[in-house]
């Protein structure tokens, strides 16, 4: 580890699996319960990489998700049932970040992913062809290119879908035959892929533009659907910042020193006033900017403030450092957001306690 | 403690405890059994055998004196209390009550008042603070949880639980809840002290049962002299019992009862299934959520058991519970959001289960006839609510109607008008919304010392309100429900109520308020066959009391008082006028005149006669245009002006734009002003027509041009809200330096 941290890492960003090597091996040291098939470990060890906490022997594991208990429960439960796992939630509510972690834990492997978009094919689905060996030679399984979805049925693994709801419904619905029956048809070999057991699918999909894909009916049957709130409590909200800036700052080697959780609160109190429409104490009521200024941005405005003290302040995150980013992540629509960032800023800033420098800070920037 | 006698400590309702019970008890064969419960109601223990008392059932037991101070004893079929009961029955076994008399707790007002009607329960804050730190210590959160795992959802095989949980209560007990309440320790005691004399009877193996909390208390016992001192000058009341229907819906504990018993309905199933309790469960609930027209298959169902299941698993406990069953049911059946398993929560939990109780029952005469007359009238008690329309040509809808009636007189609304009004549906219907409640029982204990029959009870009922009552509307209100419940003797005493009452009133406002409902009782009481002669009789002294009393009430009041009177006089006049009587009606526009004319009138209810007056064909355009000149001159202060538009247009331009000559003489008048004038009027009439809907007045600007606008009534008037606007006035008023709030 040491070693590692002195020289410059290889990638900008390791996989879960890689990340939390050692937490997952600690894991599997304690975890004598029963295993569903081609599990790497029991659905309690998955449950507590991905919620923390202190293993028998002492060793302590990071939570990777702060919330409520029983959403994890059910997630892990439903693909220990080989049904398929729909997570639903507003950007920034780590979907896809439980989705890597719940495949990291489970399968070893959370690098199986379809990316979901307007032109995701079958092909990304199901297979494709490498067209010079099909041309050469005819159809055969040697042409085929299997999709990360018929590799995970192959090697009974988990496989990832980010937005399915962004898939065009009918690329959507190969979808159904490979949940229910677990088999995917090869037509032009007149064969088929049956699915290995541990085979499953983590799906992840925003509820609230669900309208731009509808999943149908029968698919949306194929699913067991889990919806990850926002955070409910400040205090979540600021643990959950902290913890992942402090990963992220490790990531990215920012040389600031993680910031105090003062700024962090402070960061966090305004996106859940600005997001909620009222201030923290249920006072006023204030307008609600465009964006959905969620965890993940707080996260990102934190980091992005760290980068700035660490490169060009003293190292110490103050309020000039997050100035900036705070005002681009509220300030979307520079019309309508911008009424609303002045108006909270000259109505709730301005005058609360000890939020002086915040507020000369940001009309620094104005 | 001696051999002899052998302590169950169970929970209340609670299915896994009455299974281990059944159990032991079967192993024991004892030779008496002592159960925690009133020992006012042993003599109805004997019942709990008798056919046709299907539980939930409660023992009722209440202050002869004051049947208002009640406390509930509910049994489900799976309450260890109700098994133990027919344990004893069918073994001819001797079986009583320990706990302490309510006789001696049903004491003063302050105290049973507070509580009103309550379950005999152990206090369950006290039980579950106990076992709290237990659970906690235990990894659960919830208390009743843990209870629930580790007791009630056995499979009830070991009568070692007892012991186990005994020495638990004694831990509790000794370290965490060491000093109990006064109350506790006198329960305790009376249960001692009535296991002592089972002993001296000579019993040999005596099966106590009561809440596991009070078990360390039962052993080791204390010195009998001791108990005796602690139970020493108890005060002591006369009580009755009596069993009593109880819902479902009232065991949960979401209806305050502290019974601890998150859902009956799944209670029930632990209880009488040995397997697929899980997909019995789901089925119903999937069949609830078909019934509200949510796509759910028989798949849905499998996959959520599967899913129930394995959270089990995972959560590491022995077989799935409600906890379980919910998740699973919200994430394949709810898509992942509660708000469809909430839609059918209630239904699913609670159910609609009503007990009985057989109608030779020793109870109240009075329940007894209810009960005769809802049979003979095929009208059921039912804990789920029903909407009946009764066709009032119909006898037996009639019958119906006059039973609902009478026992909203008692009190018991079972009945309640349905949204819309009870003669929604014309003349001759009635709607009701009917549903049963337990507490009804209370109510009509209570009512049983007005009479024995439903319909005695009633008119003693009224005979008193007509001598207590303090208002006239208080008993005018009272006279639909007595006429038209067909109790031709009610109506005596309360026609003569009224009259007296109207005599002495003093405040003519009570009469203007008594007057519509009247009408409108003489009205309907002929369509229903009804005799409404008294009626007439009442009206007869009414009205010109009225007619007299209505002049002085308009003079010399205020904005509030006025419109208070203007709202009163607008029912008033509309039900003189379909009352259809030459004299009153006559009566009536006379006074109108009156108060049209005379200044010293409020302006606003002055405005409203002279329309009134108008609409009427009493009043001439060229009467009515002098009217409105005198009242809207220079001279004329500038709010009473607005007032007295106001009260003319009664809040209605439509006559504006139908009624030619009105707008004729608003037309005359507004061209006749000086330019002065009218800069210092025009405030006050926007007043007045802002609160008119847009599209109103729009086409009464286009009439006033001369030119017909093409009505466009079909376009949105907006949502303009009046009385908020109203709130401004006021601060405008400051604001603009327009003078006071007058």
């Amino acid at each position: 580890m040491k070693a590692e941290s002195s020289s410059i890492p290889v990638v900008q960003r390791r996989p879960g699996e890689q990340q939390f090597a050692e937490e997952l091996s600690e894991l599997a040291k304690v975890d004598s319960r029963q295993k569903p098939p081609r599990w790497n470990l029991s659905p309690w060890a998955v449950v507590s990489y991905i919620l923390g906490g202190k293993l028998d022997n002492g060793f302590i594991v990071v939570p990777k998700y702060i919330g409520q208990r029983r959403l994890i429960e059910i997630a892990v439960a439903t693909l220990a049932t080989d049904r398929a796992l729909l997570l639903l939630g507003l950007p920034g509510t780590a979907k896809s970040w439980v989705s890597e972690h719940l495949a990291a834990a489970i399968s070893g492997d959370s690098t199986l992913l379809v990316q979901g978009t307007a032109g995701t094919a079958e092909e990304a689905i199901r297979y494709g062809w490498n067209y010079a060996l099909l041309l050469a030679k005819g159809p055969s399984r040697d042409a085929l290119v299997p999709s990360p979805v018929m590799r995970a049925m192959e090697e009974g693994t988990l496989v990832r879908l980010e937005e399915l709801t962004r898939v065009p419904a009918d690329v959507q619905d190969t979808l159904i035959t490979i949940l229910s029956e677990k088999t995917l048809p090869i037509p032009e070999l007149a064969s088929e892929c049956r699915a290995v057991p541990g085979f499953n699918l983590i799906a992840t999909a925003n509820n609230k533009d669900r309208g731009v894909n509808e999943m149908s009916s029968a698919l949306k049957r194929r699913f067991n659907t889990v919806i990850l709130p926002p955070p409910e409590t400040l205090e979540e909200e600021v643990s959950i910042v902290q913890m992942r800036v402090e990963s992220l700052g490790r990531a990215l080697e920012l040389p600031a020193e993680a910031p105090a959780l003062a700024e962090i609160r402070r960061i966090v109190t305004v996106f859940r006033e600005l997001r909620d429409g009222k201030t923290a104490d249920g006072k006023s009521k204030l307008k609600s900017p465009s964006g959905t200024l969620s965890t993940a941005e707080a996260i990102a405005v934190v980091s992005h403030g760290l980068a700035l003290a660490g490169h060009f302040g003293d190292g110490t995150l103050s309020a000039h450092d997050i100035a900036s980013g705070l005002i681009g992540a509220i300030v979307k629509d520079p019309v309508h957001d911008g009424v609303v960032w002045r108006e909270y800023l000259e109505t709730v800033v301005k005058d609360r306690e000890g939020w002086k420098d915040l507020y000369r800070a940001c009309r620094d920037h104005a | 403690m001696t051999e002899a006698v052998h302590l169950f400590g169970v929970r209340h309702h609670g299915p896994g405890s009455a299974r281990s019970l059944l159990r032991a008890l079967e192993s024991l064969a004892p030779d008496c059994v002592l159960i925690e419960g009133p020992p006012d109601a042993d003599e109805l223990l004997p019942l709990a055998a008798k056919e046709g008392l299907e539980p939930p059932v409660a023992l009722l037991v209440y202050r002869t004196d004051s049947p208002r101070h009640a406390v509930f004893y509910p049994f489900a079929r799976y309450s260890p209390e109700w098994q133990a009961i027919q344990f004893a029955l069918s073994r001819a076994l001797p079986v009583r009550f320990i706990d302490l008399p309510q006789s001696a707790r049903l004491r003063d007002e302050s105290e049973a008042g507070a509580e009103g009607p309550s379950a005999g329960e152990d206090p369950p804050e006290a039980r579950s603070d106990a076992l709290a730190p237990i659970a906690r210590a235990a990894g659960y959160d919830d208390p009743e949880r843990w209870w629930d795992h580790l007791v009630e959802s056995r499979s009830g095989k070991d009568a070692e639980v007892f012991r186990a949980l005994r020495e638990l209560m004694g831990a509790v007990r000794n370290e965490i809840d060491a000093d109990p309440p006064l109350l506790e320790r006198r329960r305790e005691a009376f249960m001692r002290k009535s296991i002592r004399a089972a002993m001296s009877e000579g019993f040999q193996r005596i099966a106590v049962i009561c809440g596991a909390y009070h078990t360390p208390a039962l052993d080791p016992m204390p010195t009998a002299k001791a108990d005796d001192a602690i139970l020493k000058g108890l005060p002591k009341v006369k009580t009755a019992a009596a069993w009593v229907p109880w819902t479902y819906e009232r065991l949960s504990y979401q209806s305050g009862y502290g019974a601890g018993v998150e859902s009956p309905v799944w209670y029930e199933l632990l209880w009488e299934r040995r397997t697929a309790r899980g997909a019995e469960w789901l089925s119903r609930a999937a069949r609830l959520l078909r019934e509200a027209d949510a796509p759910i298959s028989s798949a849905h169902v499998i996959e959520a058991c599967r899913l129930a299941e394995t959270l089990a698993a995972v959560r590491e406990r022995p077989a799935a519970t409600l906890a379980e069953y919910r998740d699973a049911a919200v994430a394949v059946l709810g898509d992942g959001s509660p708000t469809l398993m909430e839609l059918i929560g209630r239904r699913w939990y609670f159910g609609s289960r009503l007990g009985t109780v057989p109608a030779d029952f020793p109870a109240a005469p009075l329940v007894r006839d209810l009960a005769a007359e809802q049979g003979r009238l095929r009208l059921p008690p039912k804990a789920d609510e029903k909407t009946h329309d009764l066709d009032l040509r119909e006898p037996l809808d009639r019958e119906r109607g006059s039973l609902l009636r009478r026992l909203r007189i008692l009190g018991v609304e079972w009945a309640v008008p349905a949204a819309g009004g009870v003669r929604s549906r014309g003349t001759f219907h009635e709607v009701w919304r009917l549903r049963w409640q337990p507490e009804f029982a209370v109510a009509l204990v209570e009512a049983s010392r007005y009479g024995h029959t439903i319909a005695q009870a009633a008119i003693a009922r009224i005979v008193e309100a007509a001598e207590s009552a303090r208002t006239l509307p208080e008993l005018v209100e009272r006279l639909e429900d007595v006429l038209f419940a067909d109790l031709p003797e009610g109506v005596a005493p309360l026609v003569n109520g009224i009259r007296s009452r109207t005599a002495v009133a003093t405040d003519v406002l009570q009469l203007l308020d008594a007057l519509p409902p009247l009408v409108e009782v003489s009205r309907y009481g002929n369509v229903r066959g009804t005799d409404v002669a008294q009626v007439s009789e009442i009206l007869a002294g009414l009205i010109p009391r009225l007619f007299i009393g209505v002049l002085p009430a308009s003079i010399g009041i205020d904005e509030a008082a006025a419109r208070l009177l203007w709202s009163k006089l607008k029912a008033t006049h509309q039900a003189l006028i379909t009352l259809d009587d030459a004299s009153y009606r006559e009566g009536w526009l006379q006074v109108l005149e009156r108060l049209s004319g005379s200044e010293s009138i409020q302006a606003l209810v002055r405005g409203y006669a002279a329309r009134a007056l108008y609409d009427a064909g009493r009043l001439e355009t060229a009467q009515l245009e002098q009217l409105f000149g005198l009242a809207l001159s220079t001279g004329a202060d500038p709010t009473d002006a607005a007032l007295w538009i106001e009260g003319l247009l009664s809040g209605n331009g439509a006559v504006l734009i139908h009624d030619d000559r009105l707008r004729g003489i608003v037309d005359r008048w507004l061209r006749s002003l000086s330019q002065e004038h009218f800069t210092q009027i025009l405030p006050l009439l926007r007043r007045t027509f802002a609160e008119f809907p847009p599209a109103e007045r729009r086409i009464i600007g286009g009439k006033f041009k001369g030119g017909a606008v093409a009505a466009r009534d079909t376009e949105h008037s907006g949502d303009f809200d009046v009385a908020a606007a109203r709130a401004v006035i006021p601060i405008l008023k400051q604001i603009w330096g327009i003078g006071g709030d007058s």
